[in-house]
């Protein structure tokens, strides 16, 4: 049962990074496309376009950042060796780290939708840059709100 | 290519496209010299020699088309835009022969062809000439030996241009049905019922007996022909209400507001060609709608219209109120 325990907790934390991770991947793409037709037509909006098309990649890193807690949290870094750990409790780590692999998974995609929106805004109006930024920074309020929520979780997950 | 890359390279293209500020300019240009140095901003400068300013906006809208036809992912959404040009070729060539025939040695008027179809011109004139339409798309294979038929038969060019348009919005609706985009065929619908009572109105004020006039009128819109037919038993006032529960009754509204025939007509011709584009405008607010290319195309060939009307207002010392009043309303 140790090792069921175990191999929740390094589930959970595989699915925060992955999830996340799929979902940035996704979310930047979308917005690279738009990015691309938007320079074909002027290539000075590369700068303007490149911070709309790198926001939905910050789920990605929130991802990590659990997967990293995880690991920590279970001693696989440092080298101190893996604490011993039940299924509830393994349970419980894999618990935490679904708020955000679900919410960073969805929203970086939705996020990637908004960007590409906003770069084809700034297509039209690039005085527009500050509004264009602040659209698909709403989304990035739910993947930091589950980022909290898994961490909060993991805080409260009794190991060892 | 995704839409998303479509849609943005679009918007970038949009800021090209001259908007009323512009052809209100070149509308108050002193003559044709100021006119055409104030096109030497836009991109048609590249097309214009000497003073044939309809080669250059063709060559204009042609280049446009061809560029979208690189990167959007369905080429039949140009294919539709491009393809009332080809059936305009049919006819000019078809008339053409059929002056020849009739004994007239000059009658082929090559000069009428619109390179914008999406058969190219020599092949589609050797198909013609030669008999060959074997390889001719868009139902025209069997279109031609029908019109043939029916001049042979009738020698009324009316009727042959009837069968041809009729043939031309029956190859609108298979292209934009096997697009699978409902909102590209819905535009179609729109745009036979727009041409049905641009027909009508023009019938309407020539008298035309109701009781012939229904060959005039396509199948395939919204509207069914026999109910457009019935339009012409009644005053042109009334239009507007009786076709109240439809969203294209509204644009008839002018034929009511104005006394004056000639300004009436343009008017609702206006307004129809301003509905075409408003069907699609709801396509503006989505960042992946494929129907944003077809709105670009709508808004370039508004605005070739427009540069159209300012040029032969300039040239011509015409009168440039009525000119404004031909504007659309192409880019805001």
């Amino acid at each position: 049962m140790e090792l069921l325990g175990l191999s929740l907790a390094l589930f959970g934390a595989a699915l925060a990074a992955a999830l996340a991770g799929i979902g940035s991947a996704i979310g930047i793409g979308v917005a690279g496309g738009a990015a691309a037709g938007v320079m074909t037509e002027d290539p000075n909006k590369f700068g303007s376009c490149l911070i709309l098309q790198a926001l939905p990649g910050t789920q990605g890193i929130y991802g990590l950042l659990i997967a990293f807690f995880v690991l920590n949290k279970i001693g696989l870094l440092g080298g101190a060796g893996a604490v011993a750990l039940n299924w509830n409790q393994g349970l419980q780590i894999f618990a935490s780290c679904l708020p955000i692999a679900l919410v960073g998974w969805y929203s970086a995609i939705w996020q990637g939708r908004t960007s590409a929106a906003s770069i084809q805004m700034i297509a039209k109006k690039p005085e527009a840059m500050g509004k264009a930024i602040i659209l698909p920074a709403m989304v990035e309020t739910y993947a930091v709100l589950a980022l909290l929520t898994s961490i909060l979780m993991l805080m409260g997950v009794q190991v060892g | 290519m995704s839409y998303v890359y479509t849609v943005a390279r679009l918007r970038g293209m949009e800021n090209h496209i001259l908007d009323s500020a512009f052809f209100s300019r070149l509308m108050d240009s002193a003559g044709i010299d100021d006119a055409v140095k104030a096109l030497g901003e836009t991109s048609y400068s590249q097309w214009i020699s000497g003073n044939n300013f309809d080669k250059a906006i063709d060559s204009e809208i042609l280049a446009t088309c061809e560029e979208l036809e690189r990167f959007v992912p369905d080429k039949g959404l140009v294919a539709i835009f491009r393809l009332p040009y080809d059936f305009h070729n049919v006819k000019v060539l078809l008339k053409g022969l059929f002056k020849v025939r009739g004994g007239e040695a000059e009658g082929r008027r090559y000069d009428l062809l619109s390179k914008l179809g999406t058969i190219d011109t020599d092949e589609l004139t050797n198909a013609i000439e030669t008999e060959e339409y074997g390889f001719l798309p868009y139902g025209l294979t069997d279109l031609i030996p029908q019109c043939w038929q029916l001049w042979d038969a009738s020698k009324n060019a009316q009727a042959v241009e009837l069968l041809i348009d009729h043939q031309m919005f029956r190859a609108m609706l298979d292209v934009a049905g096997s697009l699978n985009m409902p909102e590209v065929l819905r535009w179609v619908r729109c745009k036979i019922d727009a041409e049905n009572l641009r027909s009508a109105v023009r019938l309407g004020r020539m008298n035309y007996d109701p009781a012939k006039a229904l060959p005039f009128f396509h199948e395939g819109g919204n509207l069914r022909p026999d109910d457009v037919a019935k339009l012409l038993a009644e005053p042109q006032e009334t239009w507007s209400r009786i076709l109240s529960y439809t969203d294209i009754g509204g644009v008839l509204g002018a034929l009511g507001d104005s006394g004056d025939m000639k300004a009436a007509l343009s008017d609702v011709s206006k307004a129809l060609d301003d509905y075409l584009v408003k069907v699609l405008e709801g396509a503006k607010y989505s960042m992946d709608a494929p129907e944003n290319v077809l709105l670009f195309l709508l808004t370039k060939e508004a605005e070739a219209r427009n540069m159209r009307v300012a040029l032969v207002c300039v040239a011509g010392g015409l009168d440039r109120e009525f000119g404004r009043r031909l504007l659309t309303s192409g880019r805001q």
